[in-house]
């Protein structure tokens, strides 16, 4: 075995290591300078009406929510399942006090499940706040979809929204807005929070 | 026919015999008569020679007396006495022969007297002229007496002789006669015989000789081996019938064996002879023979079949010996070789033997040395383990700082996780924020981008640890072996230590062992050279067997294709 060798190599791990950790000046400059050029680039002006849509991954296909009909996105934490319910409320959770009822609409689309895992995420939706028109329905609070993976808020317009496939009938085609032509399924948050059959109204006889 | 040939040929025989006896008979009588007449001539001649004689006697002696009156001498009276004294038993001599005649008898009694008369008067002259002289005796004599007596006689002789004549005449013609007679008897009695007996022998010969022809013809074609005659039966039923048809009946009974003896001969033994008679020797002979032949055949296949099987394991051993044999002699010769090298080994084993043993010696002085590097590389393995446990230790140590960086990591990844849900939740706010939250939605984005990098770089950290902590793991585990390989080492550089003053002690021993082996493998050599001619001995014999077992392989061979053939021989007979 050359030690001599060893040696070297151990030297140059060694310094490397410190190189990473605390880089250079000249090495800072760049990066910086990087990202200062990125961010400079003037942003493309958007002549189209375009709508922000909140992307997530559901197995391997690619939803979307508009983005006013969100309030926070959440990783799912504690979810306490209900008895007594239609399968496709999966539970409850609790952020910051108030209780949301999440379901999962992979059992609207007929996507294969996976097990649920810290890395699951809710995407907690509201009647849009900001909007003037008024709820339709009396749906008060509200109701966390899950997602597997959150992609983040992407701008998508209007014009390349195309209608649903006509092949989709039934639930499926009530709870669509439109498919994007990056296959992007963007979901009506609207028809989702004001549909009565997913309330769970259980009254006691 | 009903008459047998012994009846015919007796009849010709008799036929012949009383034509025989007809002529005999006649001959015999002619001949008879012939002789009586012929000595009836005889006796004529001897009567007629006899008065002759008589007379001739009586001249005789008148002549005496006349010569003796003459002369007065008595010389002369020679012939008279003479004729005196024969006179009368001539007489006597003719009265004899013609005792058969009556008439000359009679004539004799006249005759006798007068020769009496005659002779007297001889007497009285011849005594005259004695006693008175010529004169008286001329006196008488001329008185013509005597003459005259004298006449007388010669008549009565001349009477005598003519009769004597006439006989002889009449006997001539007799004897003719009879000749005459005889002769026509031979000569016509004869072939007529001839020609009577020459037919009754022809027809008699054709009767008998002809079918004998044929029958000895075709005994002829039998005795040269032709037995296809036939001989035709009539139906006579004489000796000759008789023999045709028994001649036919061999002649068949000849084929049939001939026909029996071809088959035997075209090796069906499976025929059947039936004898003709309990004393039919052939017949008895060929079924004896064909018995025999079959149960010797049968006993002969046996035989050959025994003789073809052990003929074929003859063979078969004989091949086995042949390559045991060639396999033996291979060996053998290998041996040799062998034996040659293991010679020579030998030889250079007593020389390496003297070496060995000097080596020995220096060995003893090596072992020594040996010890000393032993205890030496004790100590430095003990030093080595040292250094080891410390590399362990190192080694551990760095396992758990890298454990630690992994905790550090797996804080960074959950900080990046909620970084990045943080940045969505900005982004959505800015969203909210409309128009005023425009830049606050990049500052999100890039918030977001950021915690993705963390979140790879963190991944790759991960990664690099989890090498790490392989590379750890294995270094521990190798620190760990060479802790127990150098304990190992301390242990063997010990034994070692023990074996090399076993060793030495060994060496010594060796070393007196070693001239030992010097001795004995030269003492092994020297038998090495005898082994080594014995074998060579061994191989020629071995090389010897060869050729004798591939003779008898050969021989074994020809005995198996013999088995065959006589098999094939025997195959050929159909009991």
């Amino acid at each position: 075995m050359d030690w001599n060798e060893v040696h070297r190599r151990m030297e140059l791990a060694q310094a490397s290591l410190g190189h990473t950790v605390d880089p250079t000046p000249g090495e800072k400059k760049r990066i910086l300078k990087e990202r200062a050029k990125v961010l400079a680039q003037e942003p493309k002006v958007e002549e189209q009406e375009c709508i922000e849509v909140v992307e997530f991954l559901l197995a391997y296909e690619r939803y979307g929510v508009v983005s006013s009909y969100v309030r926070e996105v959440y990783p799912l934490r504690d979810l306490t399942p209900v008895p007594c319910t239609p399968p496709f409320v999966l539970g409850i959770v609790n952020v910051r006090g108030q209780i949301i009822s999440v379901i999962d609409i992979k059992k609207f689309f007929d996507i294969p499940e996976k097990g649920l895992t810290d890395l699951n995420k809710v995407i907690i939706i509201q009647p849009d706040s900001l909007s003037a028109e008024t709820p339709m329905t009396s749906v008060s609070g509200p109701i966390g979809i899950l997602a597997d993976v959150i992609l983040g808020v992407h701008s998508v317009a209007l014009s390349q929204l195309q209608p649903s496939l006509p092949t989709l009938t039934g639930i499926r085609e009530e709870y669509l807005m439109g498919v994007t032509t990056e296959r992007v399924v963007i979901l009506d948050a609207r028809k989702l929070l004001s549909d009565k059959k997913i309330i769970v109204h259980e009254k006691e006889e | 026919m009903r008459w047998s040939v012994g009846t015919k040929i007796g009849g010709g025989f008799a036929l012949a015999l009383a034509i025989l006896v007809v002529i005999g008979v006649m001959a015999y009588r002619s001949t008879t008569e012939l002789i009586d007449a012929a000595q009836m001539k005889t006796h004529t001649y001897e009567v007629l020679k006899d008065l002759d004689g008589l007379l001739s006697t009586m001249e005789n002696a008148e002549t005496g007396q006349r010569g003796y009156i003459i002369t007065g001498e008595k010389n002369y009276l020679q012939p008279y006495n003479a004729a005196i004294s024969v006179i009368d038993p001539e007489i006597q001599r003719i009265r004899e022969l013609t005792s058969d005649n009556a008439s000359q008898q009679r004539r004799l009694d006249t005759l006798a007297p007068l020769i009496k008369s005659k002779i007297d008067e001889l007497k009285l002259t011849i005594e005259l002229r004695e006693s008175k002289g010529f004169q008286a005796a001329s006196q008488v004599v001329l008185s013509d007496e005597g003459k005259q007596k004298m006449d007388d006689i010669r008549k009565v002789v001349a009477r005598m002789e003519n009769e004597e004549n006439g006989l002889l005449v009449v006997r001539d013609a007799r004897v003719n006669a009879d000749t005459q007679r005889t002769i026509s008897t031979i000569l016509y009695g004869i072939p007529f015989a001839f020609l009577l007996l020459a037919f009754v022998g022809f027809f008699t010969t054709r009767d008998i000789a002809r079918p004998l022809r044929r029958i000895s013809d075709a005994a002829e074609l039998i005795a040269s081996g032709d037995l296809t005659v036939s001989v035709p039966s009539n139906n006579r039923r004489d000796e000759v019938g008789v023999l045709t048809q028994t001649f036919d009946r061999m002649a068949r009974f000849l084929q049939e064996m001939a026909k029996a003896a071809e088959k035997i001969a075209a090796g069906y033994l499976n025929v059947q002879v039936k004898p003709q008679s309990q004393r039919d020797v052939l017949g008895n002979a060929f079924a004896t023979m064909v018995e025999n032949l079959r149960g010797m055949t049968n006993e002969i296949r046996e035989g050959v079949n025994v003789l073809a099987s052990s003929a074929s394991e003859i063979l078969a051993a004989t091949t086995q010996v042949a390559s045991g044999a060639a396999e033996t002699a291979a060996a053998v010769s290998e041996t040799t070789t062998t034996v040659e090298e293991v010679k020579q080994t030998a030889q250079v084993a007593s020389q390496k033997s003297k070496y060995v043993s000097d080596n020995a010696q220096r060995m003893v002085h090596a072992s020594e040395s040996g010890k000393k590097s032993v205890q030496e590389s004790i100590d430095g393995m003990n030093h080595i383990r040292e250094q080891m446990d410390s590399i362990g230790e190192s080694i551990v140590r760095l396992s758990e700082q890298s454990q630690a960086i992994g905790e550090i990591i797996a804080t960074v990844n959950d900080l990046a996780e909620q970084s990045n849900l943080l940045a969505v939740n900005a982004a959505i706010e800015a969203a909210k924020a409309g128009e005023q939250g425009k830049g606050f939605a990049v500052v999100a984005q890039e918030i977001k981008s950021l915690a993705e990098q963390s979140k790879q770089a963190s991944a790759q950290v991960r990664a690099i640890l989890s090498d790490i902590q392989k590379a750890t793991g294995a270094a521990v585990m190798a620190t760990e072996q060479g802790t127990k390989a150098v304990e190992a080492g301390v242990k063997q550089s010990t034994t070692a230590g023990e074996s090399i003053r076993m060793m030495a002690d060994s060496i010594a021993e060796s070393t007196q062992a070693a001239a030992q082996i010097a001795a004995s493998s030269q003492q092994q050599l020297i038998g090495m050279d005898q082994v080594a001619s014995a074998m060579e001995n061994i191989k020629q014999a071995s090389t010897q067997n060869v050729a004798s077992t591939k003779q008898a392989e050969t021989a074994a061979q020809g005995l198996h294709d013999l088995g065959q053939k006589l098999k094939e021989l025997v195959e050929r007979f159909k009991v």
